[in-house]
């Protein structure tokens, strides 16, 4: 039975609509995947040494552990918008001879083997070995810390499950991570001691590496039930119906025609689960330029001016990345409307233009303490990213064909994540130019030409607007039929 | 005028759609029959330029619908959810669709009284976004949005299926209502032969993509058509 349905998961991901382009971001997932296992090998082993050698402490595993309650709280925050909770297409199994508990077992165990769960393997066998090698450590001791670890390894996977399905157990535990997160930061409460007794027990102690585990089994049940009972049409599987709220926007129409599409695209991010999550993932992008504060001695001028440039992109990259998709549902009907193509693109272009003006500007005021330079590579990188990366986005949006479903967050087993590769990848091109160009003006004069001349492109750009847009509209003509057919398959 | 000339449309060697000439007059309503996979929404889709024949041109009141964008401004349809916008609420999506063809809020405000038995209270002034609306609600909805604006060409996809018995009654008084207007020419198509014989004035009968029978609409054209589906 398990068989049958791992082989629907086969098909479902074989026969949807743009195979091609899937398989391209499958291939790139595995690629990535092999650089996160080097690089945690790599970590496993350096941390030994790190710890023995560099920066020497007298119980590298006591260290560890000091940390641990952390890397868990990282964990599950990463988990949650990254690793998609697991999707089943459930109504039609329902009334067939599959008994629920067997669907809801197939659900969650499916994902065991994630990736999520296995990379910590890549960190704690070569981290143990040299531990054990090292002859300062019990071998069982070792042996059940590292069960222990995976034990909560495993925890966290089927709380980010839980908290996945369940917005109750969401904001509990976002709560928890608050407020683990304030006591550490205002120094009220040092976690790292009750961290490094309570992990430094599951050494000493082999037995109560059986802690975890029973935890990990109480927490399975109380996921499968609420699994199961969510198999029903009006429980778990009921599409939840918010009152809907007449929304005029009338204060839009000073932007006359454009005010129409741009009164619909703001309902599409107030009501729909998964544009409101790309816009928020794009919001983020704004405090970008924090990561490379004071590091400009170790990552280089250009770095930072990346840094820059990304944080007023983060509509453009994150929603701009996914236009026409966000109209797939209905992208027959805006076919079919009394607007032309290039009005319709037009459109879609404004808005992510003025989205990044106001990026731009909150950006210049986030980062103006940081000097003059600093304010120059945020408004030419929002030059760049308005007069350029605007149309490439716009261009590459005809090629992608991935319908989105924006009704997706339905139910507990439903796709929720907002992030897709793809949209990440796009950025590559339109990333790489810019910061060489900045590197090249940086090099040869100062870091103000670089961003004159990264600025003065994307103004260049902005110049040649209808000369772009035609190349555009011709690209969206040809690509017209083969998208609609795609958006047809849905989800 | 809407005329289909020479019209091929193949998938690898399968010909869904292959209509020598067909030529639909100025404010003709204009019916469409034909089991599963007929080509009915196949054709339509032609017209409104969703698919690209293989062969062949279609022309709406004079402009190539492949070659110009004209014909948007005097066509509207309704072929199915996907001319739903679902995150928006039926009135919003109304001044939405009003908006494009040049009606202010009030003006649909208007247009849309003359329908409110037609609704039957489920569609204005509720709490629910198109999304959560019943396959009925979407259908009343998405019909009448097709309405907005004086179209001169008004294609619909099955309208009268998955419609309950009032509501069925009064959009085929509706269909009636446009088909006294003699600028508008309406496309209907539907499995329900009385239906379409009820409401058109000629009927097209498809099979795998071809015309089989073109008939305008007489007493006996039900029984000619009963005749034809039973495979006598």
């Amino acid at each position: 039975m398990i068989f049958k349905l791992i082989q629907l998961q086969w098909k479902a991901f074989f026969r949807t609509g743009s195979l091609g382009g899937s398989m391209i971001t499958k291939a790139l997932t595995w690629l990535g995947m092999v650089y996160f296992i080097f690089i945690t090998t790599v970590l496993g082993l350096l941390s030994y040494k790190l710890l023995t050698e560099d920066f020497p402490v007298e119980n590298p595993l006591l260290f560890i552990n000091k940390q641990l309650i952390y890397v868990f709280a990282y964990w599950i925050v990463i988990r949650y918008f990254t690793q998609k909770p697991p999707v089943l297409n459930i109504r039609a199994l329902l009334i067939t001879p599959v008994s629920k508990i067997q669907i809801v077992r197939y659900a969650l165990s499916k994902s065991v083997f994630s990736f999520f769960n296995v990379i910590a393997l890549f960190y704690l066998i070569p981290f143990s070995l040299l531990l054990l090698k090292s002859g300062n450590y019990e071998p069982y001791g070792l042996l059940s810390w590292n069960l222990a670890v995976l034990g909560f390894v495993y925890i966290t996977h089927y709380l980010n499950i839980l908290i996945n399905s369940n917005n109750k157990a969401f904001y509990l535990i976002a709560a928890g991570l608050v407020l683990i997160k304030g006591l550490e930061y205002f120094e009220i409460f040092d976690f790292t001691i009750y961290s490094q007794a309570l992990f430094y027990s599951f050494y000493e102690t082999p037995l109560l590496a059986l802690l975890p585990w029973i935890m990990l089994v109480f927490l399975y049940n109380r996921v499968f039930s609420f699994f199961k009972k969510g198999l029903y049409i009006d429980t778990g599987l009921e599409v939840k119906v918010k009152e809907a709220t007449f929304q005029d926007y009338s204060w839009l129409n000073r932007f006359g025609k454009l005010s129409t599409f741009l009164k619909n695209d703001l309902r599409l991010i107030v009501r729909s689960k998964r544009a409101r999550g790309t816009v928020v993932a794009g919001v983020f992008f704004l405090f970008y330029g924090f990561i490379f504060l004071f590091q400009e001695e170790t990552f280089g001028s250009f770095m930072t001016f990346f840094a820059y440039m990304f944080s007023s992109g983060g509509f453009l990259f994150m929603f701009g990345g996914m236009v026409p998709s966000w109209d797939s549902q209905y992208y027959p009907l805006m076919m079919c409307q009394n607007i032309h193509y290039n009005e319709y693109l037009k459109s879609k272009w404004s808005l992510v233009v003025l989205a990044t003006i106001a990026s731009t500007l909150i950006a210049s005021a986030l980062y103006s303490f940081q000097g003059i330079e600093a304010l120059c590579a945020v408004i030419a990188g929002g030059l760049y990213n308005i007069g350029v990366n605007g149309y490439l986005t716009l261009w590459a949006g005809a090629y992608t064909k991935s319908p989105i479903d924006l009704n997706s967050s339905k139910n507990p087993f439903g796709d929720k994540k907002a992030v897709n590769m793809k949209t990440l990848l796009i950025t590559i091109p339109q990333i790489v130019l810019p910061v060489f160009v900045y590197f090249l003006g940086s090099y040869y004069f100062n870091n103000l030409i670089g961003c004159a001349m990264v600025g003065l492109i994307g103004v260049l750009g902005l110049g040649l607007k209808d000369v772009v847009f035609q190349q555009i509209v011709k690209t969206y003509k040809s690509e017209k039929y083969s998208t609609l057919n795609a958006y047809k398959q849905n989800s | 005028m809407i005329s289909f000339k020479n019209i091929l449309k193949q998938y690898s060697k399968q010909t869904v759609l292959d209509i020598d000439s067909l030529d639909i007059p100025v404010g003709q309503t204009f019916g469409l029959v034909g089991n599963n996979g007929a080509g009915k929404t196949t054709l339509f889709s032609a017209l409104l330029d969703l698919i690209k024949p293989s062969k062949g041109k279609v022309t709406n009141n004079g402009v190539d619908v492949s070659q110009s964008e004209d014909w948007k401004s005097f066509t509207t349809a309704f072929l199915d959810e996907t001319f739903l916008i679902g995150y928006l609420m039926p009135e919003e999506y109304f001044y939405f669709i009003g908006d494009l063809r040049g009606l202010n809020k009030k003006e649909v405000d208007i247009f849309l009284s003359q329908f409110e038995d037609f609704f039957h209270g489920e569609i204005l002034g509720g709490k629910k976004y198109l999304r959560d609306l019943s396959k009925g609600n979407q259908k009343k909805a998405g019909v009448i949005a097709a309405l907005i604006g004086e179209p001169k060409v008004v294609i619909l996809d099955e309208p009268f299926a998955n419609l309950d018995p009032t509501t069925q009654i009064r959009l085929k008084a509706i269909v009636k209502d446009l088909s006294e207007n003699k600028d508008v020419t309406v496309l209907v198509s539907s499995h329900d032969i009385q239906d379409v014989t009820e409401v058109c004035e000629r009927i097209v009968l498809l099979e795998k993509g071809r015309v089989i029978k073109d008939l305008i609409t007489s007493p006996q054209t039900l029984k000619e058509l009963e005749s034809y589906f039973k495979g006598e």
